[in-house]
C-alpha cells in the first residue's frame, strides 16, 4: 500500500512538472506592500540584467547603449534629457545662448560634490571636455563636436588647449562654436563631455577609477568586470534627498531564459530582454500588462543598397524595391518590437513632419519602376526582371537575417532575386563598409542623439563615404542633401530647420539609397513595487526617483531560509 | 620513462607553437576589421582608422607576427609600468606577455588569471561527476548485461549523448534553479560556499552529457574483463564477487578510462561554452567565443595558448598515467 503510495506521489509530482514546464504560465506580479502610501522610501537594491556587457565606464570612451545607462547614474551633466525627452538644466543652473548661436554661456549651481567630495568648477568642466577630445582619448563621438572653435588643431595634438572652451570665475564656462550648430545642445546634454573627478586628469588613461557627479558612486571592487557591476549612494548628491535607492546591480551576459526566471521570482526589478513569445504572454497578462511600456523608437532599419554598384547605380531599381516593400508584412516578423518605418528619422524625434508622404507599398508602382528601369517584369508569366542574382549581405541570428528571407519573396515578386549570404557581425561589419563589395544589405542606425542629423549626416552624407570603412553604406552621394543637411545644421530658427530636414528626407524618400522598412523599439517590465519606474527616452534606466516598496521584504530577506542559500552556507561553514 | 615523458614534452611545444601559428593567421585571413569592432559600429571612418593604427593593425602580417612572438616570452625587470605594463613575469625575470586586450584595454595575462581557475573548477567538477556516473553505470551495466539494468544503462547513456548540453542546461535550469529554487540559476557567486552552489548545475550538465561516453567504454572494456580466465580462476578460489570486480577486472579497466580522462580534460579547459553561456559561468570558453567574435585578437590567441598548453599536458599525463597502470605500454616504448 505504501508502495503505490508512494509511486502516486512521484507520478503526480512528474506530471505537475511536466504540465508546468509545458504550459510556464506566469505567475502574478511581486506587489508593493503599502498601497496606500505613495511617499517615497529610501532603501533598496535595484537589480536589472543584459544578454550584453559594458565596454567601458568612462564618458570620453563610451559607444554602447548598456554603459550609457550606467554612465547617466555616474555622471552628472551641465545639462541633461527630463524624462519626456526634452532637455533640462542639470550642473548647469541656467545657460544662455548668444543671438548668432555661437556661443553658450553655463552658470553652475555651487556647492555640487564629485565622489570624492571634491567640488564641481567650471575649471573641472572645461578640464574634462579637453579630456574627453583630446587626441589620447578614443571618444568615438569626439568628431561629433567639431564646431567647437579650435577643435581641428586639438584634436590633432598641435596646440595643449582647447580654444572654444573659457571660464570665468568659478562658476561660469562658455562654449564659442565657429558656426551655429543645432546639434551642439542635445549632445552637450549626452554623456560625452559630463565633468570627471580630478583624479582623471587631464588625459585619458585605461586604468581610471570611474568617478563623477551623478546620484550613483562605483566603490572599490565595484566592477566584476563580464559578470555585474554594484554602484553605491552617492551621499553628496546635489539634488536633496536623492537617490532613494541604496544600490544599484547589474549582472551582464545573462540569457533570456534565466532573466525570465530571475524576474519573475522578484531577482530581476525590471526586465528588457525577451524571447518573442514571453513578450506577448506579460503584454496579454492583464496583471502584467500595466507594468509594462514601450521605449521610443531609437533605431531605423532597411535595405540599403549601394548606389555605385549595378543594379543600384539605376534610380529606377531603388525606387522599385523601396515600392515592393509590403512593411505592414515584414513588422509581423517580431509585431512586438517592429514598426513600419517610412523614412529615416522616427516618429520619436521633435519636428516630425506628418505630412510627408515617405515610401511605401505600391506593387504596380514597384513593377513600372522595374520597366522604366529596362528590367521589365511579368508577374504572370515570370519573365522578365533584373536577370542576376544580387547576393545580400546580412549576419547570422540576427532579425535582419529573418527579415532578409521576407523580403526575398516580396523582391521576387517584381523580378529581384536576391541571394541570402550570412555571415558573422564581426564580418558583415568590415565587409558592409567596403568600397564595390556589398551591393546590398540590411542598414540600422540607432540615434546618438534626438535630433534628425543623427539619421542624416553620418550614413547619406558624402563625407561619410570612405574606401574601407564607410558609414554611407549606400556610398550615396547628392550634393543637394549635403546642403540641405550641412544648412540645417546651422539653421539657429526650429521651423526653418524642421523645414530643412523635411526636405532632406524627402529627397532621401525618393531617391531611396535605403528601402526603409522598420523601426525597432524595446518593451520593458517591471514589478509594481517599483515606483516612479518609467523607461527614459534616452537612458532607459534614470533611477534618481526610483524606490522600493516590495511586499515580503528584500530578497534576500525573503530567501532566508531558502534552500539555495542553505546550501551555500553549508558550503561556506564546511570551507571555513 | 623521463626519456618519454621529454619527449612528449618537446612533441607538445611544436604542437603548441603550430597551433598558436594556425591561430594567427586565421585570425588574421578572416574578413573582418578589430578597428571598427573596438571603435563601435557608428564611430566615423578617421576614428577607426586612429583605432587601427593604435592597435598596430595597419602594420603587415609579418611585422605584428614577429612583433606577437618576440613580445610572447622575453627577458624584463619586475615592474608593472612602462613598456612592462602587461607582462606576467614567471620566475628567473622572464616575462609572459600577450598585449592588451582591444575591447577591454586590460592585460590579457590578467584575464586569463582571473578565469582560468574558474575553468579548471568547473572542469574538475565536470569530470569528477563524468567518471562517477559513467564508471558507475558502466560497471553495473556489465555485471548486469543483457538485463533490464544493463538496457536501462545504455539507454540512459544513448539520451545522455543524444541531448545537446543546451537541452540538458536549460531543464536543470528550470528544474532546480525556477521550479524547486535549490540552486542558484546562474552566476559564480560571491562566497567559497556560493561558487561550490553555483558549480553544481553547470558541473552536472557537463556530466551528464560526458558520463554516456564514459557508461558506454567502461561497459565493453568491464564485459571484456569479466569473461577473462583470471575472473573465473579468482572466483573459482573463492573471491568475493564484488572485490573481484572492483579490485581486478575494474584495475584493469583504467587505461582506457584513463585516456578519455585526458582528452576530455583539455577539451574542458577549452572551454564549455554552451554551458558557461548558460550558466554565466565566467570562464574561459564564453571570454574566447566573445573574444573571436569581436575579433579581439590578443584574447583569441591567450585562450588558444591556454587551451594548447591544457590539452596537451592533459594528454602528457594521460600518456604517463597509462604507462604507470599498465606495464606492457612501458614496455612497448
Amino acid at each position: 500500500m505504501r508502495s503505490i503510495r508512494a509511486r502516486r506521489s512521484v507520478c503526480a509530482l512528474a506530471l505537475g512538472w511536466l504540465l508546468a514546464g509545458c504550459s510556464q504560465e506566469l505567475s502574478a506580479p511581486i506587489p508593493t506592500a503599502h498601497p496606500e502610501d505613495a511617499t517615497p522610501r529610501r532603501s533598496g537594491k535595484f537589480t536589472f540584467a543584459s544578454f550584453g556587457d559594458i565596454r567601458s565606464l568612462d564618458p570620453a570612451n563610451v559607444s554602447d547603449g548598456l554603459s550609457v545607462q550606467l554612465l547617466e547614474n555616474l555622471f552628472a551633466g551641465l545639462l541633461d534629457y527630463d524624462e519626456h525627452g526634452k532637455i533640462t538644466p542639470d550642473l548647469a543652473e541656467n545657460w544662455t545662448i548668444s543671438d548668432d548661436g555661437t556661443s553658450f554661456r553655463f552658470v553652475l549651481r555651487e556647492g555640487v560634490r564629485f565622489h570624492d567630495g571634491e567640488e564641481v568648477t567650471a575649471q573641472d568642466v572645461k578640464r574634462s571636455v579637453e579630456r574627453a577630445l583630446h587626441p589620447s582619448a578614443p571618444n568615438p563621438y569626439a568628431s561629433a563636436f567639431a564646431s567647437i572653435t579650435g577643435y581641428e588643431p586639438y584634436r590633432a595634438g598641435k596646440v595643449d588647449h582647447l580654444e572654444g572652451v573659457t571660464v570665468s570665475g568659478q562658476y561660469v564656462v562658455t562654449f564659442h562654436l565657429d558656426a551655429p550648430d543645432a546639434s551642439f545642445l542635445p549632445l552637450l546634454a549626452m554623456h560625452p563631455l559630463r565633468p570627471v573627478c580630478r583624479s582623471a586628469k587631464n588625459r585619458y588613461e585605461d586604468t581610471w577609477h570611474p568617478c563623477g557627479a551623478g546620484p550613483f558612486k562605483l566603490p572599490a571592487g565595484g566592477w566584476d568586470r563580464g559578470r555585474e557591476i554594484t554602484l553605491v549612494r552617492h551621499p553628496g548628491y546635489f539634488r536633496p534627498g536623492l537617490p532613494y535607492l541604496d544600490e544599484v546591480h547589474a549582472l551582464f551576459h545573462v540569457n533570456f531564459n534565466a532573466q525570465r526566471f530571475k524576474f519573475v521570482g522578484g531577482d530581476l526589478d525590471i526586465l528588457r530582454d525577451f524571447l518573442a513569445p514571453d513578450l506577448l504572454k506579460f503584454q496579454a497578462d492583464p496583471r502584467w500588462k500595466p507594468y509594462g511600456e514601450y521605449e521610443i523608437e531609437k533605431t531605423v532599419g532597411g535595405i540599403a543598397m549601394n548606389t555605385e554598384m549595378p543594379p543600384f547605380d539605376n534610380v529606377e531599381v531603388r525606387r522599385a524595391i523601396a515600392s515592393a516593400i509590403d512593411r505592414d508584412k515584414l513588422r509581423l516578423i517580431r509585431a512586438a518590437n517592429l514598426r513600419a518605418a517610412d523614412r529615416p528619422v522616427p516618429p520619436s524625434i521633435e519636428g516630425f513632419d506628418p505630412n510627408l508622404r515617405g515610401q511605401h507599398y505600391d506593387y504596380p508602382a514597384a513593377l513600372d519602376h522595374m520597366r522604366r528601369a529596362g528590367f521589365a517584369y511579368d508577374p504572370v508569366t515570370k519573365i522578365g526582371g533584373y536577370p542576376h542574382v544580387i547576393p545580400y549581405l546580412v549576419y547570422g541570428q540576427s532579425i535582419d537575417e529573418y527579415l532578409a528571407q521576407v523580403m526575398q519573396q516580396m523582391l521576387a515578386k517584381i523580378g529581384i532575386r536576391i541571394e541570402i549570404r550570412v555571415v558573422n557581425y564581426a564580418s558583415f561589419l568590415a565587409l558592409r563598409g567596403r568600397r564595390g563589395e556589398s551591393p546590398m544589405g540590411p542598414g540600422s542606425w540607432t540615434e546618438d542623439y534626438p535630433e534628425p542629423s543623427t539619421f542624416l549626416e553620418p550614413i547619406f552624407t558624402s563625407q561619410a563615404i570612405n574606401d574601407s570603412d564607410s558609414n554611407n553604406w549606400a556610398f550615396y552621394k547628392n550634393p543637394r542633401f549635403d546642403d540641405l543637411v550641412s544648412r540645417a545644421k546651422r539653421e539657429v530658427d526650429q521651423g526653418r530647420r524642421q523645414k530643412l530636414y523635411t526636405e532632406a528626407q524627402a529627397l532621401l524618400c525618393d531617391e531611396a539609397p535605403w528601402a526603409f522598412t522598420h523601426y525597432y523599439r524595446l518593451y520593458t517590465q517591471w514589478h509594481p513595487y517599483l515606483h516612479d519606474y518609467r523607461p527614459h527616452p534616452l537612458w532607459a534606466t534614470d533611477l534618481r526617483k526610483v524606490w522600493l516598496d516590495r511586499a515580503g521584504g528584500a530578497p534576500l530577506a525573503r530567501s532566508f531560509f531558502h534552500p539555495k542559500d542553505a546550501l551555500a552556507t553549508l558550503f561556506d561553514r564546511s570551507s571555513q | 620513462m623521463i626519456r618519454r615523458i621529454a619527449r612528449r614534452l618537446a612533441w607538445s611545444l611544436f604542437v603548441i607553437w603550430a597551433t598558436v601559428t594556425l591561430a594567427f593567421l586565421v585570425n588574421f585571413a578572416l574578413p573582418s576589421n578589430p578597428a571598427r569592432i573596438v571603435a563601435g559600429p557608428q564611430a566615423p571612418p578617421a576614428r577607426v582608422a586612429a583605432v587601427r593604427k593604435e592597435l598596430g593593425l595597419d602594420r603587415p602580417l609579418t611585422v605584428q607576427y614577429a612583433y606577437f612572438l618576440k613580445r610572447l616570452a622575453h627577458v624584463g625587470p619586475n615592474t608593472a609600468d612602462g613598456p612592462h605594463a602587461t607582462c606576467l613575469a614567471v620566475g628567473g625575470g622572464l616575462h609572459v606577455d600577450l598585449g592588451k586586450s582591444y575591447q577591454q584595454r586590460r592585460p590579457v595575462v590578467t584575464i586569463l588569471a582571473e578565469r582560468l581557475p574558474r575553468t579548471l573548477m568547473l572542469a574538475a567538477a565536470a569530470i569528477f561527476v563524468q567518471m562517477t556516473l559513467g564508471i558507475l553505470a558502466g560497471v553495473i551495466a556489465a555485471v548486469y548485461k543483457r538485463t533490464a539494468i544493463d538496457f536501462l544503462a545504455v539507454s540512459t547513456s544513448l539520451i545522455g549523448i543524444s541531448t545537446p548540453t543546451f537541452v540538458t542546461g536549460l531543464l536543470l535550469q528550470w528544474f532546480f534553479g525556477h521550479y524547486l529554487h535549490l540552486l542558484p540559476l546562474d552566476g559564480y557567486g560571491e562566497s567559497p560556499g556560493e561558487h561550490l552552489a553555483s558549480l553544481i548545475l553547470p558541473a552536472l550538465t557537463l556530466g551528464i552529457f560526458g558520463a554516456a561516453y564514459y557508461t558506454r567504454l567502461v561497459r565493453d572494456e568491464m564485459i571484456g574483463q569479466l569473461s577473462q580466465g583470471y575472473v573465473q580462476t579468482a572466483l573459482a578460489k573463492g573471491l568475493p564477487r564484488r572485490t573481484m570486480i572492483v579490485r581486478h577486472a575494474l584495475r584493469n579497466a583504467w587505461v582506457p578510462i584513463v585516456t578519455l580522462v585526458g582528452l576530455e580534460a583539455g577539451t574542458l579547459v577549452g572551454g564549455a561554452v554552451v554551458t558557461e553561456s548558460i550558466f554565466r559561468w565566467p570562464g574561459l570558453g564564453s571570454l574566447s567565443v566573445t573574444a573571436m567574435l569581436d575579433r579581439d585578437g590578443p584574447i583569441v590567441m591567450g585562450s588558444v595558448i591556454v587551451t594548447a598548453i591544457a590539452v596537451t599536458l592533459s594528454t602528457v599525463a594521460a600518456d604517463v598515467m597509462t604507462g604507470l597502470l599498465d606495464p606492457r605500454s612501458r614496455a612497448r616504448d
